[in-house]
């Protein structure tokens, strides 16, 4: 991995954003994401290489960090937050065909449930991961699922609760997803949702945390 | 029944807490979380829609065999871990307490907008303000328990230690819709968010005992992985 890309990867792991950015403390007055983004494309640096060895290796630690416990969502935060200060720069190149995300990801927390914190953590995630999200936000409806399903053939829908009331939601959507597309593959997570419950609804996956839904896509899409 | 308006300055905010729930502590509060706290805490010091109610009731059986409440004219599927914690109760405070709307819609603009690691901090401290009014009102009841000897349990939660939130629109039927602005939503969630309900026991005979993360069956809560380090 050249330098370049190394220091990309470090900015997107720690929460640099940009030169005005003073998070985190160590790297205060030094160029970000944003700015090392642009200059590795500037001197010529694929924007494949870009994605794929500066910041998803960067992604990937932040991911397996808040897994171990070792960053909160604060800190996760500030990474997507740089990752997505990068991304804009890659977003000409997704367009023309330059550099390729590897599939692309449909997430919605369920109908009747409004939270979205851990929803927004794992869509940050699998984003920085190579993937094109589609949020459909909260309060999802299995039409609206079907819908984005429809507009994105062959994508992998990802279902978010965190009442036990809409548990049951998670079941009926997961439900009628399959029977519209029984080959698209579901993720659940949540904190009332568990690897038993998964398998009771006919879900094809759950994670306990947003690295997990990474490992699953890279898994399917690789 | 008693509603009123709480004060910020009236609540014990805990902020060595709501450091540690960003993952820091006081001592290495790096920016920008610094300043967000600073703004956060600024914000919620002009809130004008913090609010509790509570109602006591007198009759009420513990059914800790079938971890059943019965108090009054409803009857409430606890779970055991909180009849447990209840057992002894001789009547039954039931309360609904918000940090308001104002906070919550805060959190909402800027979790969905331009600064979500803004928004991330505002929504601790919202949540920090909905538990200090709960603290406040133990704090009452307690209070006033005390002047006829009796003493009080902790507080419990519908959602928490297998109490199913569903159980939320009972506990809301005992207030008649003098419930402080807060409605539920068909899945038992509370709106504002920034807002929490539950029950408290009285007796003679209870104990009151800290909350830790064993009695409650949520692996992944944000809480029990900061309390684990």
């Amino acid at each position: 991995m050249n330098e370049l890309l190394e220091k990309i990867s470090d900015c997107i792991e720690f929460g640099k954003i940009n030169l005005a950015s003073p998070y985190p403390p160590q790297m205060k007055g030094l160029e970000g994401a944003d700015e090392l983004t642009a200059k590795a494309l500037q001197e010529g640096t694929p924007p494949q290489d870009v994605l794929t060895k500066g910041l998803m290796p960067g992604m990937e630690k932040v991911g397996r960090k808040f897994r171990e416990n070792k960053v909160f969502v604060p800190q996760v935060l500030m990474s997507a937050k740089a990752m997505s200060t990068a991304l804009l720069h890659l977003k000409p190149h997704f367009l023309s065909g330059a550099a390729k995300q590897k599939g692309t990801f449909i997430i919605g927390t369920v109908l009747g449930d409004l939270h979205d914190i851990g929803k927004n953590l794992v869509a940050m995630m699998v984003e920085g991961s190579g993937y094109k999200v589609i949020d459909l936000g909260t309060d999802v409806s299995a039409e609206t699922f079907i819908e984005a399903l429809e507009e994105n053939p062959g994508a992998v829908v990802g279902l978010s609760a965190l009442l036990t009331t809409t548990m049951v939601n998670m079941q009926k959507i997961t439900n009628e997803i399959k029977a519209a597309m029984p080959e698209t593959l579901i993720a659940i997570g949540g904190a009332p949702v568990s690897e038993e419950f998964c398998e009771k609804i006919g879900a094809d996956n759950y994670s306990a945390d947003p690295q997990g839904v990474v490992e699953f896509l890279n898994q399917k899409f690789l | 029944m008693k509603e009123f308006h709480i004060q910020f300055d009236e609540l014990v905010i805990d902020l060595d807490e709501v450091v540690s729930i960003l993952g820091f502590t006081r001592y290495d509060l790096p920016e920008p979380f610094a300043s967000y706290l600073q703004e956060a805490l600024h914000f919620s010091e002009s809130l004008q829609d913090i609010r509790a109610v509570f109602r006591i009731v007198d009759q009420v059986k513990i059914d800790d065999q079938h971890g059943k409440v019965i108090a009054g004219e409803i009857d409430l599927q606890v779970g055991r871990t909180v009849c447990n914690e209840l057992n002894g109760s001789e009547r039954l405070a039931f309360f609904i307490c918000t940090a308001g709307k104002t906070i919550s819609d805060k959190c909402t603009q800027l979790l969905q907008g331009e600064n979500p690691v803004l928004g991330y901090v505002y929504d601790v401290m919202g949540s920090a303000i909905a538990e200090a009014s709960g603290d406040r009102i133990q704090q009452i009841l307690k209070q006033d328990a005390e002047k006829e000897t009796y003493r009080i349990t902790n507080r419990y939660s519908p959602g928490y230690c297998n109490w199913n939130v569903a159980d939320q629109h009972k506990l809301f039927s005992l207030f008649q819709n003098i419930t402080c602005g807060v409605t539920l939503t068909p899945s038992a969630l509370m709106q504002p968010v920034k807002s929490i309900s539950g029950v408290i026991g009285i007796g003679h005979e209870v104990t009151y005992r800290e909350y830790p993360c064993t009695l409650c069956s949520s692996k992944q809560c944000v809480y029990r992985r900061i309390r684990q380090l």
